[in-house]
């Protein structure tokens, strides 16, 4: 095996071969620069190889002939192969990516650029104090050289604040390095780990300033404005490996002389390394230069990474994997980042639309921002899991804290970038001219984030079990995603039928799963297939619908809780890219995907309370939570609650489900919002009844559910947009569902369980011929249509049979619902709750009324008149749905008797017995199938009688009255269901006053303006940036030795 | 006398750093960035020495079993590195303040705040 050192032989071989014979060798000097790289990537890759395959153990190399102390010594492990791999290899692709920078810059830049990477081996492998002090210098010189060739004058100011600071920094390091000598009378690190300085008075200032140099290189909050500025000016290729490579090189340094300060100095960088996590992000929230955005979340992640290096006593034998798993994906995200920007040279993060120019590109970003994010299956997200697990055994729960509002605020920013590379118009932006040698590393690092996430998964515990086959399936969609609408469709739904076949026999005793499998999968079916009636290609669509299908089945397989979360992140980020496909849906995705996130890491916490309860990842573990379990169980149904938005998280489903487009607003409606309920149940499964630490919790619930019917339905009924009104009537729907589960009784579940299938059905009915219909007039207006009954009259029928299920009026069965939901809270004695139930089930009827009327009723407006019925690719999956309407409200028996078989050994309270087609309670009892016969039969003669009567009635043209003056202009001004409610609005009005948007809106702008104030500390001027590190290093002393 | 020597060398540290706040020439900031390194450089010295030794030149190989009295040679030997280092930083700070003064016809530092936030 070729030994280490020829790693920087060879470096600083063709480096002065460059500086020496320039001219001569001037042609061959780009290719013996790739060589070069290619050879030091080869020799740190087999090294990492060998150590992968166990052939080799940590070697120790000595120079001079002679041993420490008398000669340097580097080492060669596992974790330097590692990080020496990385490095070179992003030297190699970071080289190719500036091929022709080089080229035009000379010779110099190049040798500049190996020493560059060769110093940053050498910081990594070598164990002598003054060796890593000399190679850190000579890193700084060549970086503040590779600086200088973007020509600019803002380059040049960075480069001079860098050279500034890192020469501070270092002289501070070299008073440690000289103190920690005339302690111990060596240089070596492990010799000097052995001293134990740390513990003793005299030489703590020896520990101090070394430990707080070693920081300071990693630009700590606030002491970071020259780091930041570098990010900034950099050339873009440059600012990839600083980011990448000397962050990464530069945590590994602080971890190998972290032992010499000793353990009681770790708390310190875990408390430096939450303060740069969450004051670096949070003023990324006000960044809109993308270079420096970067450089916010780099300096953010490096953070993170000293919080993990900081609690590596709670986290054991898992530091290394959850340490490395963070760095590579912020080492693969950012150098592909930076990359990206060089490409795009914008300077406004709103100009990355022109992303979508290129649709590789476009989803290496997406790609990118997740695995920063930790969405699955990028390996930062099985770190972050282990993390929150590990911290949460040690019952170290502010620092989980600590850690995931840092994340979230991340997700504050990188969103909204997501969100405008999504949706900005990039018309006016100049097209991309990529060439190959930009492309390959970009695409190389994209590869590995994901071949280095499924590498990791087994090691996770239940990691082995969570399933790639759907995820494998959606790639191949990917790729087949130039081929049009229908073949996309058929495949499609041929993938999901083949996997509901698949997934029966697994679920097979479970009939929760079973319901929720049909919901989820014969969802995905039936909305799918009114996609044929889309023309195009429908780029991206198929695989983000297919990677929310799969996250919902996921979470329904789901055995343990890494496999529910993984899952529950791939149904979230699906859901996402479908909500934001709409035309003015970026602000509601967005705010979708921040309370998804928020919700994300609730339930993250919720799962690491009962691992550390059990040391089980099981699902079953949620079941049996000793450790803080009110507080377990509250996170984790807040968590659920931000997917069926209930009541104070609800804020964004209007408007994503309202602007979706049309059949992915009965996808998210319908389908997605059942994930939270499942999440629910299965949640209040295992706190079981009487539990006395959900007791109040439970009730708390009730009250939301009861509140968010009322306010759902309030709100729905002043709604213009008819998209709109059926989104909050999803809330309602959905507050229906929280109430009866909080009940916590058989009959209350009972009336969830058909809440939950008929809120299915019928929302998906309802907006799938509602978004046919708006698509079709080209308004969402409801003040806009009307009279369409005779132009859709199948559509009518379809929402009239929907409504009625609403409206939970007979036959149909929505009365079940209603009838055992009354029973339900009689029982359970909740008679305010009941009230305002009770009450907001009329105000539905206001919703429904104005639906039906304004879009079907009334007069046909003169540019409708040639309108014809919605596309039957729409209406045949709706019709299929009536058909299972009428055969669950006529024979409730067959899906309601197992469901509560399936309940009765959950509760032991009242249940609904069956006689026949007869359900019986105490308060009376219902027959389904009777009173279908009996209205059935009553319609029929009802229809008969009055078509017998009409025969001879004279037909009515519309305009066949007195129509005084002109045709209205504006057509709400005399509409007649244009603000129809205005009465009620003005009596009951306060109570959906937009309070919760704007409590929502306060506290978002609360965060912007504190991010906006604070980073004025970065004045751009060097002596303040001095100013900071020296106060910085200040306070850093009072605290540690000063005892402060 | 050593203890001079140490409290001159961080004099100097704090002059350094004084100076790098607080003078407004870019020119001088880079000689207060020097005085700095060399008070840095004085305390590593003294703090390799050794009362009443002499410098570590050895004429001939110490009889053995018998330590010659010189001051310890560690502290001059990085100290010797630490100014060549810094020769080099210094080499590319001045290359740097052309650079700057090309582009701003100005030595101000106050006019050198163009990236911030």
């Amino acid at each position: 095996m070729v030994g280490p050192i020829y790693i920087i032989a060879i470096a600083l071989g063709l480096a002065f071969a460059m500086g020496l014979f320039g001219k001569a060798l001037k042609g061959i000097t780009g290719a013996l620069l790739m060589l070069g790289l290619a050879a030091m990537t080869f020799i740190s890759g087999q090294w990492l190889w060998a150590f992968l395959t166990d052939s080799v153990t940590t070697t120790q190399i000595f120079t001079a002939g002679f041993k420490p102390p008398y000669s340097i010594n580097l080492q060669m492990g596992m974790e330097e192969a590692i990080l020496t791999f990385i490095i070179n290899v992003a030297g190699l692709l970071g080289a190719t990516y500036m091929y022709q920078t080089f080229s035009k810059k000379g010779e110099q830049l190049k040798m500049i650029f190996l020493v560059f990477i060769m110093s940053m081996n050498v910081t990594v492998m070598t164990r002598d104090m003054f060796n890593l002090f000399v190679f850190l210098e000579i890193e700084s010189i060549a970086l503040a050289g590779l600086v200088l060739m973007s020509n600019t004058g803002k380059a040049f100011q960075a480069g001079m604040k860098y050279l500034i600071a890192t020469g501070i920094i270092s002289g501070l390091l070299l008073l440690g390095i000289i103190f920690a000598y005339s302690f111990t009378g060596t240089l070596n690190i492990d010799d000097m780990i052995g001293a134990h300085l740390g513990t003793i008075k005299a030489s703590s200032v020896a520990v101090f300033l070394i430990l707080v140099a070693f920081i300071l290189e990693l630009k700590p909050f606030p002491a970071n404005g020259w780091g930041l500025d570098v990010y900034t000016a950099a050339h873009p290729g440059i600012g990839a490996l600083v980011s990448a490579t000397v962050a990464s090189a530069g945590v590994y340094v602080l971890y190998k002389v972290m032992p010499i300060a000793g353990q009681e100095w770790y708390y310190y960088v875990s408390l430096i390394g939450a303060l740069t996590f969450v004051g670096s992000n949070l003023m990324g929230t006000r960044q809109n230069t993308p270079n420096r955005l970067l450089g916010y979340s780099s300096i953010g992640q490096v953070g993170l990474l000293m919080i993990i290096l900081g609690l590596q006593d709670y986290l054991g034998d898992k530091t290394a994997f959850i340490a490395f798993g963070i760095l590579i994906s912020h080492y693969a995200a950012k150098a592909g980042l930076f990359w990206i920007s060089g490409i795009l040279k914008a300077n406004d993060i709103k100009d990355w639309a022109a992303l979508r120019k290129n649709p590789f590109l476009l989803f290496l970003f997406g790609t990118f921002l997740f695995a920063l994010i930790g969405f699955p299956p990028f390996p930062s997200f099985f770190a972050k899991w282990e993390l929150i697990m590990t911290l949460s055994t040690q019952g170290q729960l502010v620092w989980i804290a600590v850690i995931l509002v840092g994340s979230f605020i991340e997700g504050i920013y990188l969103f909204r970038w997501l969100g405008y590379a999504l949706k900005l118009d990039h018309s006016e932006l100049p097209s991309l001219n990529i060439t190959w040698n930009k492309m390959i590393p970009i695409w190389v690092m994209g590869m590995s984030l994901y071949v280095l996430g499924v590498y990791v998964t087994p090691m996770v515990e239940f990691g082995r079990y969570i399933n790639y086959i759907p995820l494998l399936f959606i790639l191949v969609m990917f790729a087949l995603d130039f081929l049009p609408v229908y073949i996309k469709n058929t495949l499609s739904i041929g993938g999901v039928v083949w996997y509901m076949i698949d997934l029966w026999p697994r679920i097979e005793d479970d009939l929760m799963r079973q319901i929720f499998a049909v919901i989820f999968l014969g969802g995905a079916v039936i909305t799918l297939a009114a996609g044929y009636s889309k023309k195009g290609t429908r780029k991206g669509f198929y695989p983000m619908a297919l990677l929310m299908f799969a996250g919902l089945v996921g979470i329904i397989e789901a055995s343990s809780m890494i496999d529910f979360f993984f899952s529950w992140e791939l149904m979230t980020a699906g859901s996402y890219f479908l909500i934001i496909r709409g035309k003015r849906s970026m602000p509601h995705a967005y705010s979708y995907i921040l309370f998804s996130i928020a919700g994300a890491y609730a339930i993250l916490m919720g799962f690491g309370l009962a691992y550390g309860s059990n040391l089980d990842a099981g699902l079953t573990a949620l079941g049996n939570i000793s450790f803080l379990p009110t507080l377990a169980y509250s996170l984790l149904a807040v968590g659920f609650m931000t997917k069926t938005a209930s009541l104070g998280l609800h804020i964004w489903l209007p408007g994503a489900h309202g602007e979706a487009e049309s059949d992915v607003s009965p996808m998210v409606s319908a389908i997605l919002l059942k994930a939270g309920v499942f999440g629910l149940m299965l949640l209040f499964l295992f706190i079981g009844t009487d539990n006395p630490n959900a007791t109040k919790l439970l009730y708390v619930l009730g009250w939301v559910g009861a509140l968010t019917t009322l306010v759902g339905n309030m709100s729905a009924a002043f709604q213009e947009d008819a998209k709109r009104l059926l989104a909050y009537s999803s809330i309602a729907q959905l507050g229906y569902v929280l109430f009866g589960l909080a009940i916590m009784t058989h009959m209350g579940w009972m009336a969830s369980f058909t809440y939950t299938i008929n809120h299915f059905m019928f929302k998906s009915i309802l907006f799938l011929v509602i978004g046919g219909i708006v698509v079709k007039l080209g308004t969402h207006n409801m003040f806009e249509m009307g009279g369409m009954i005779k132009k859709m009259p199948f559509s009518f029928i379809a929402v009239l049979i929907s409504i009625i299920v609403i409206g939970g009026i007979p036959p149909l069965s929505g009365f079940a619902g209603k009838w055992l939901f009354y029973n339900a809270i009689i029982e359970k004695g909740w008679y305010f709750q009941g009230a305002i139930i009770f009450f907001a089930g009329i105000i539905a009827f206001l919703y429904l009324y104005k639906l039906i009327h304004s879009v079907f009723l009334g007069q046909l407006k003169d540019n409708h008149r040639n309108m014809t019925e919605i596309s039957w690719w729409i209406l045949g999956p709706v019709y299929v749905l009536i058909i299972g309407i009428m055969i669950f409200s006529a024979f409730p028996q067959y899906v309601l008797q197992p469901i509560g078989e399936m309940l009765n050994p959950y509760f032991n309270t009242e249940i609904v017995s069956w006689e026949g087609t007869k359900a019986f309670t105490k308060l009376g009892y219902w027959d389904g199938t009777t009173i279908m016969i009996v209205v059935g039969t009553a319609f029929v003669l009802l229809l008969g009688w009055l078509i017998s009567l009409s025969r001879k009635a004279q037909k009515v043209k519309q305009f066949n009255i007195v129509y005084a003056a002109e045709r209205p202009f504006r057509p709400e001004t005399t509409h007649v269901s244009y603000n129809i409610y205005a009465g009620y609005k003005k009596a009951l009005g306060f109570l959906v006053a937009p309070g919760i948007t704007n409590f929502w809106n306060t506290v978002s702008d609360m965060v912007l303006d504190i991010a906006g104030w604070l980073r004025r500390i970065y004045s751009g001027s060097i002596q303040n940036y001095t100013l900071h590190v020296i106060v910085f290093i200040v306070v850093f002393y009072l605290i540690t030795i000063g005892g402060l | 006398m050593e203890y001079i020597i140490i409290s001159i060398g961080f004099a100097l540290v704090l002059l350094g750093l004084y100076g790098i706040m607080y003078m407004r020439n870019l020119m001088r900031i880079i000689i207060a960035f020097t005085l700095f390194n060399t008070g840095i450089n004085i305390v590593m010295v003294s703090i390799g020495y050794i009362r009443n030794a002499s410098a570590p030149i050895l004429d001939a190989i110490p009889a053995a079993g018998t330590t010659p009295n010189i001051v310890d040679p560690v502290p001059q030997a990085l100290v010797l590195t630490a100014i060549v280092i810094g020769l080099g930083v210094t080499a590319l700070m001045l290359t740097y303040v052309v650079k700057l003064h090309q582009d701003k016809k100005s030595l101000d530092i106050n006019n050198f705040k163009d990236l911030k936030w």
